[in-house]
């Protein structure tokens, strides 16, 4: 099957800087839920090492568009879509296109943490795993990297065949993000990641977010704008389904060009 | 955010009030000045302690929202220059109030035909349209009001500049008119001064609504 | 009386009705156990085990019958787990949710539901004489596979629905097909409550006793079965027959041979809590 993106040699732990850098291009996308129309024609580019955060009230549609991205989409009963998405210029919905291996390109963090109900080693491992990689030392180096990037391997090198589920939710969550970097993708789709958790992990995860951004690019839906505000260097505001105003986070929070955006902003609706 | 909401509107409001105290402090002070009139001036020192209060107020609140309320755009927009427009309107209400103190430090009535030459009652009525426009502009939340002001600050400056010139031929004609003429010298300057204060407000009304930075910008 | 007292009555009533209704269940089986341990627990040796069946009660053992059954629920295993698992598995995770799957999964739990003479008059006809197997002990184990399919159907794929759709997410997110969750996330997910199903279908199979008669299980079995091939008898039919006898000998018999055939499903239904216990832990 024809792949995605050109996929570096897996067999080597290599820097992602050294990756073709990855950015996402929409064209005219519309999506519909069996009669509902989800999204209703959105363009949009996203720029390579930069986070880009997804704003809007409940059921605007983006974490629908954020799922576009990996085509998590696709296991939705009724899912149609239209309009292109290209993905450091390859279109990702094109019939040939080998969905696995998109995946491996672009990675994604849930709101709610699920790690793997096994050990916290063998998490991190799955996506290697899943791969058909085998070398022992190449997994091991692999493991121990991402543990260290996402800052939790102090806290687990003891034992890191403990349970993941012995964790806790911010500890989780790193790990969920550890497992995502072992796979080296270039995009990390990050859904609500620190919705679920207490205000000293959220900002250990967006620590680790803004470190993230020098060697990945990251898309973030938040409903907290502060964190938008904090963490994003470009923000989108979306509503019931339109891409109402995308620009720098600092212009959209000081003075954005759209009336609805201010008002969203401001916290006078939504 | 409903609470932000009445805060915010709890802020603009005293925002208005500090700008009716400040005119009125300034109109009090140009009668008690061009009258001699000690009586209206020691009511205007008087009230020089309400005015700092009130500026105190509005500085804490200003404080409290933002650290409550996180504003953002135009929110924030306000409460930057609702801080500034304070900040001005406190100096405004100083300079009146030191003209007021003239007028009861010193006994003799000012000769009229000096604050003839000097223009004076244009000057202290071009500053009275200026803070009035200014306060419509506010209220109204008017861009193009405030953009008026700019033009009538020209006459204040003609006549400051103009009134080294004349203040030099006045005491040239009489010798005896020294003291009044370095007093009125110094009024002038203070004038000027608070004209360009109520340029700066009308600058800020406009980066409030606009977003647009007027300071240190040549204005048409 | 106040509503607050009333329902504080209801509450009461209902307590001890619950009470009442455990207790009498429990002292009717501890009467029935009782009953048969008096009758045979005397009669329980080594020799009784390993004594083939002969028309002398005392020399009258349950060894041919013993192992009819282990032969029945070996060959019973590897039929039924693997087709039973492997179903339940393609009809919750690959086929498409629509009408005739809905069907499908009504029809699958009603047959859970039937008679299982049916099954061995259905084992009769296809295994036995369509198939040309005979009276043998892989008819048997074909028929009672039958029987006990629907039941491991139905826990695989409870056991199956009960995995959180996250997990699957996030091995799809990771680049994972759909098989590649299945083997790696789903199944070992799941695998403590399609264990304890399919432990708790066989202990059923083990205690079957009209379907195997239909297929031709012999009462008087002089011998162990040493092939699939082979004729056979088990337990419950062995039981069955010494009941019938009129000699006394033989009733003790029978009452050792139910002493034994429930220790079997005892220890078969402890393993499968076990199994299940240790899997709810788990998904925690």
């Amino acid at each position: 099957m024809e792949t995605v993106i050109e996929q570096v040699p897996l067999d080597k732990v290599i820097d992602p800087s050294l990756k073709k850098k990855a950015k996402i291009e929409v064209k005219d996308v519309k999506v519909w839920y069996d009669d509902f129309n989800a999204i209703k024609g959105i363009d949009m580019d996203i720029k390579p090492n930069t986070v880009t955060a997804f704003i809007g009230p409940s059921g605007c549609g983006k974490s629908t568009f954020l799922r576009l991205f990996n085509r998590m989409n696709d296991y939705v009963e009724g899912f149609k879509m239209e309009g292109k998405i290209k993905v450091s210029g390859d279109d990702i919905y094109k019939k040939k296109v080998n969905v696995e291996e998109l995946r491996k390109e672009i990675g994604m963090v849930f709101q709610k943490p699920n790690p793997f109900p096994k050990s916290i080693f063998d998490n991190v491992a799955y996506g290697l795993k899943i791969q058909g990689i085998t070398d022992k030392q190449l997994i091991e180096e692999r493991v121990v990297d991402c543990l260290k990037q996402v800052a939790l391997w102090d806290e687990v090198k003891d034992d890191l065949n403990k349970s993941a589920m012995a964790l806790s939710g911010g500890q989780q969550q790193r790990l969920c993000i550890a497992r995502t970097l072992a796979v080296q993708p270039s995009i990390i789709l990050m859904d609500e990641p620190t919705s679920a958790l207490d205000p000293i992990s959220t900002a250990k995860v967006e620590e680790l977010i803004f470190k993230l951004k020098e060697k990945y690019t990251i898309v973030i839906v938040t409903h907290n704008m502060q964190q938008a505000s904090r963490i994003s260097d470009y923000t989108a505001f979306f509503y019931l389904g339109e891409l109402i105003e995308y620009g720098k986070t600092k212009t959209i929070f000081t003075n954005p060009e759209k009336q609805q955006t201010e008002n969203y902003i401001t916290g006078r609706f939504g | 955010m409903a609470n932000a909401q009445y805060q915010r509107d709890l802020l603009n409001e005293s925002g208005a009030e500090m700008l009716a105290i400040c005119t009125s402090q300034l109109e009090k002070a140009k009668d008690a000045f061009l009258n001699h009139d000690s009586d209206l001036a020691e009511e205007v020192i008087l009230n020089e302690i309400r005015v700092n209060a009130l500026d105190l107020r509005i500085e804490k609140s200003c404080e409290k929202f933002l650290a409550l309320y996180n504003p953002v755009a135009i929110d924030l927009r306000f409460i930057m220059a609702i801080r500034k427009i304070n900040f001005d309107l406190e100096r405004i209400a100083d300079h009146a109030c030191s003209i007021s103190k003239y007028v009861v430090e010193i006994d003799e009535k000012i000769p009229p035909h000096l604050f003839e030459a000097l223009q004076f009652q244009t000057m202290f009525d071009t500053l009275e349209k200026m803070l009035g426009k200014t306060t419509e502009a506010y209220e109204k939340k008017d861009v193009k009001l405030a953009r008026k002001v700019f033009k009538k600050d020209k006459i204040i400056d003609k006549i400051n500049a103009d009134s080294f010139a004349v203040l030099e031929t006045e005491i040239k004609k009489d010798n005896n008119i020294i003291s009044e003429a370095l007093l009125l010298f110094s009024v002038i300057k203070k004038m000027e001064r608070v004209g360009d204060l109520i340029k700066n407000i009308a600058e800020e009304i406009i980066f409030y609504i606009d977003a647009e930075v007027l300071k240190h910008k040549k204005k048409k | 009386m106040n509503n607050i007292q009333k329902n504080r009555l209801k509450d009461q009533i209902f307590k001890v009705w619950g009470i009442g209704c455990t207790l009498f269940a429990l002292i009717l089986l501890a009467f029935f156990i009782g009953d048969i341990l008096i009758d045979g627990i005397m009669r329980i040796d080594w020799d009784f085990i390993i004594d083939l069946p002969s028309r002398k009660p005392e020399k009258s053992g349950i060894y041919t019958a013993l192992m009819g059954s282990i032969w029945i629920l070996f060959l019973t295993t590897i039929i039924a787990f693997p087709i039973g698992v492997a179903a339940g598995v393609y009809l919750e995770e690959y086929s498409k949710k629509n009408r005739l799957s809905a069907i499908l999964e009504i029809n699958i739990s009603n047959l859970a539901g039937v008679p299982s003479i049916i099954y061995g008059l259905l084992g009769l006809e296809v295994f036995v004489r369509i198939m040309g197997l005979g009276a043998s002990v892989l008819a048997g184990s074909l028929t009672l596979s039958l029987l006990i399919l629907p039941i491991i159907i139905v826990a695989t794929r409870e056991a199956i629905k009960a995995v959180p759709k996250s997990i699957k997410d996030a091995s799809y997110a990771l680049g994972a097909s759909k098989w590649q969750t299945i083997w790696n996330q789903v199944l070992p997910a799941s695998s403590g409550g399609i264990l304890t199903g399919v432990i708790l279908a066989l202990s059923r199979a083990v205690g079957e006793t009209a379907p195997l008669i239909v297929v031709g299980a012999l009462a008087y079995v002089p011998f162990a079965p040493e092939s699939p091939m082979d004729e056979f008898s088990v337990l419950p039919i062995q039981i069955f027959n010494w009941i019938s006898r009129p000699q006394h000998g033989f009733i003790e018999n029978a009452a050792a041979a139910i002493i034994i055939l429930l220790l079997i499903t005892f220890v078969m239904n402890g393993v499968a809590v076990y199994f299940r216990n240790k899997w709810q832990k788990k998904l925690k």
